[in-house]
C-alpha cells in the first residue's frame, strides 16, 4: 500500500467551509461581553515559577503599573523557526504574537484571545489593514445594548472605538475570514481569555505591528490552546 | 511510507499533470528536480558534480518522480535524485521491473517517521508508552481540560489515518487529543514550544530540517512488527476505524534512479551514481539550507561541490 499524505481537494475545501463558518459565529461575537477565564499562566522570573493570571490579578497589576506584566510587554526575543522574516505566528494558549525577523528572532506581542481561542488553527495572510478602523456592533449586540446599538450604522474611529487604533484584516485567499487582530481601549485585557474569537493588542503594540507588516504577509494560527479542534 | 510529507500533494499534482514536453536541450542529460528541498539540493549536486568529472553539461528540470519515469522510457529524463519508496513502489515495479527503462542504484538513504517531543517534554515523556499514562500527559495540556494534544499530521495525509490507528493499537488515543492542522501550522507550534520551554509531543518524520532547528527527541517504540500492524486500504472508508497499529513504522528509504538507457551510453556517469553515499544527517542539513536559510538550490550545490571536492573525487573513481 501507498502511505503518506494524498490530496483530497473535496476535504480541503470541507475543511476551509468549516474554518469560515466558525469565524463567522466567532466574527458576531467578536466584541461581546467580557467574560476573563482563570487559565493564562506567567512565568515569574524572580520565582522562576509559572504563576495563574486572572482578570482579578491583571486589573490590579495594570491599576498599579499602568502596564501589562513584563511577559506581555512587546520585545524582541530569540524564535528559531522556518518561517521566513514578517511572518505572524499566533500562540493562543501563551497569549503571544510573534513577528518573525530576520535572524532567528522575532518581535513578541502580549495579546488577548476569545474565551475559546481563536476558533480554528491554520494559515491566513493579512488581507488589508485599517488605521483608527470604524467598528460596527453585530445585530445581537444592538438588540440588547443601547450603548450599542447607538453606533448601529458604525462606530467612527478614535480613542473609545473598541478596535483600537489599527485593524488588520485576516484572509483566506481573497475572502476576509472576518477574523482581526486589532488594537483594544482595555489595555488590561492583554495575556487574558475575553469575550470571543479576534486577537486584541495594545494600541502601542497593534500601531508597532501595523508599521511592520506587510500586506499579504502569512498569518498561522497555532493550535496550541484549542479546545475548538475537538472534532476536527 | 510517508515520504515526503509536505510536498507530495505537489509532487502528486505534478504527476497528474498533463505530461511535460521538453524543449530540445542543448544539455547532455537532464536532471529531474523534484519540488521539496534535499531533492532540489540533490539534482545540483549532481549536476555540478558531473559537470566536474564528466564534462557533460546537465540541465535540471522540475519533475515529479512520475514524469521522471515517463522520460526514462521516452528518453527526455536521465537522473532522477531522490525517489521514495515504498512510497513509489508501484512507480518503481512498472519501470523498472517491468519495463526496465530505469535503474535505481543499490545505496540509499534511511528514513524514518514517528513520535518526536521537544525538550521540555521529553524530560517526562520517553516512550511511546509514557504517553498512555495521563499523569505523564497532562504536561501536554494547553487548552485547560487537564488532557494532553498530540498534532499527528495533516489532515490530508494518509499517515494521519495511520496515527489514528497507532494511537488506538497502543491505547494513548484515550489519555490525549489529536490534533490534525497544515505541516506549517504545526511546525510553527514546535518553535513556538521550543521558545517558550513547553512541552510538545508531535508526528514526525526524517530527515526533516527540525532536526536541525530544534533539538528534538524521538520517543522510543517497540520496532516495526507486521504481525502488529494492521492497517486496512485506505479505500475503504472506515479504514482508519478498523485498523490497528502497536508497533514502529516500516523503515523508509530513497536511492537514486538513472535511464537504462543513459547507464549504456555513460556507464562511467552510472557508477558515479552508485557510489553518492548521503547520510541522513546531511540530507537534513540540506533540507536546513534551502527551507531555513533559503539558500538557492544551484548556490548551495555550487558551496557543497567546494566543500566537499574530495567525496565528489571519491564517486568518479572507477
Amino acid at each position: 500500500m501507498t502511505n503518506g499524505p494524498d490530496t483530497s481537494s473535496a476535504d480541503r475545501s470541507k475543511s476551509r467551509a468549516r474554518r469560515l463558518g466558525i469565524g463567522f459565529l466567532a466574527a458576531v461575537l467578536c466584541l461581546g461581553p467580557l467574560a476573563a477565564l482563570a487559565q493564562t499562566q506567567i512565568y515569574d522570573a524572580r520565582t522562576k515559577k509559572w504563576v495563574d493570571y486572572d482578570k482579578k490579578k491583571a486589573r490590579q497589576y495594570f491599576a498599579r503599573t499602568n502596564q501589562v506584566p513584563e511577559a506581555f510587554r512587546r520585545q524582541v526575543v530569540p524564535f528559531r523557526t522556518a518561517e521566513k522574516p514578517g511572518t505572524i505566528i499566533i500562540d493562543g494558549n501563551q497569549h503571544f504574537l510573534y513577528l518573525v525577523q530576520p535572524g532567528g528572532q522575532a518581535v513578541r506581542y502580549g495579546i488577548g484571545v476569545g474565551r475559546e481561542g481563536f476558533g480554528w488553527a491554520g494559515i491566513v495572510r493579512v488581507g488589508r489593514t485599517a488605521e483608527w478602523p470604524t467598528w460596527t456592533p453585530p445585530a445581537e449586540m444592538v438588540a440588547r445594548d443601547p450603548n450599542a446599538a447607538k453606533w448601529a450604522a458604525g462606530m467612527p474611529g478614535g480613542p473609545d472605538n473598541p478596535l483600537g487604533a489599527r485593524a488588520l484584516y485576516l484572509y483566506e485567499g481573497d475572502q476576509d475570514t472576518i477574523y482581526r487582530i486589532h488594537g483594544t481601549v482595555e489595555p488590561w485585557t492583554i495575556g487574558l481569555d475575553v469575550s470571543s474569537g479576534c486577537i486584541r493588542m495594545n494600541n502601542d503594540d497593534i500601531v508597532d505591528l501595523h508599521s511592520r507588516v506587510e500586506i499579504g504577509a502569512k498569518v498561522i494560527v497555532l493550535m496550541q490552546g484549542a479546545a475548538l479542534y475537538k472534532g476536527v | 511510507m510517508k515520504g515526503k510529507p509536505r510536498f507530495l500533494p505537489a509532487m502528486l499534482a505534478a504527476m497528474l499533470a498533463a505530461s511535460v514536453a521538453l524543449p530540445a536541450a542543448a544539455a547532455d542529460l537532464v536532471i529531474a528536480m523534484p519540488n521539496w528541498p534535499s531533492g532540489q539540493a540533490t539534482a545540483n549536486i549532481l549536476k555540478v558534480g558531473i559537470a566536474k568529472k564528466f564534462g557533460l553539461d546537465a540541465e535540471v528540470k522540475e519533475l515529479g518522480t512520475l514524469n521522471a519515469f515517463v522520460g526514462f522510457e521516452t528518453g527526455t529524463v536521465d537522473i532522477q535524485p531522490e525517489v521514495w519508496r515504498p512510497n513509489f513502489e508501484d512507480v518503481v515495479r512498472k519501470y523498472v521491473t517491468e519495463k526496465g527503462v530505469g535503474k535505481l542504484t543499490e545505496r540509499s538513504v534511511p528514513a524514518w517517521q514517528g513520535l518526536c517531543a521537544t525538550p521540555e517534554a521529553a524530560k517526562t515523556i520517553k516512550t511511546v508508552a509514557d504517553l498512555s499514562d495521563p499523569e505523564k500527559t497532562k504536561i501536554l495540556d494547553t487548552d485547560g481540560d487537564g488532557k494532553g494534544e498530540m498534532w499527528i499530521g495533516a489532515q490530508t495525509w494518509l499517515s494521519t489515518g495511520i496515527e489514528r490507528a497507532r494511537a488506538a493499537g497502543y491505547g494513548y488515543g484515550e489519555s490525549l487529543t489529536l490534533f490534525e492542522a497544515e505541516e506549517e501550522v504545526a511546525m510553527a507550534a514546535v518553535d513556538a514550544a521550543v521558545a517558550t520551554e513547553r512541552p510538545m509531543v508531535f508526528y514526525c518524520y526524517a530527515p526533516h530540517h527540525v532536526f536541525e532547528l530544534h533539538q528534538i527527541a524521538r520517543l522510543e517504540e517497540p520496532p516495526h512488527d507486521a504481525a502488529k500492524w494492521k492497517i486496512l486500504p485506505p479505500s475503504d472508508p472506515l479504514w482508519v476505524s478498523k485498523s490497528s497499529a502497536s508497533t514502529a513504522w516500516e523503515a523508509a528509504h530513497f536511492q537514486i534512479a538513472y535511464a537504462s538507457a543513459f547507464g549504456k551510453k555513460h556507464p562511467d556517469v552510472a557508477k558515479f551514481l552508485e557510489k553518492v553515499d548521503f547520510s541522513p544527517e546531511e540530507v537534513t542539513k540540506m533540507s536546513y539550507a534551502l527551507e531555513v536559510e533559503r539558500q538557492a538550490p544551484a548556490d548551495y550545490a555550487r558551496k557543497w561541490a567546494e566543500d566537499n571536492a574530495a567525496r565528489i573525487d571519491g564517486w568518479a573513481k572507477p
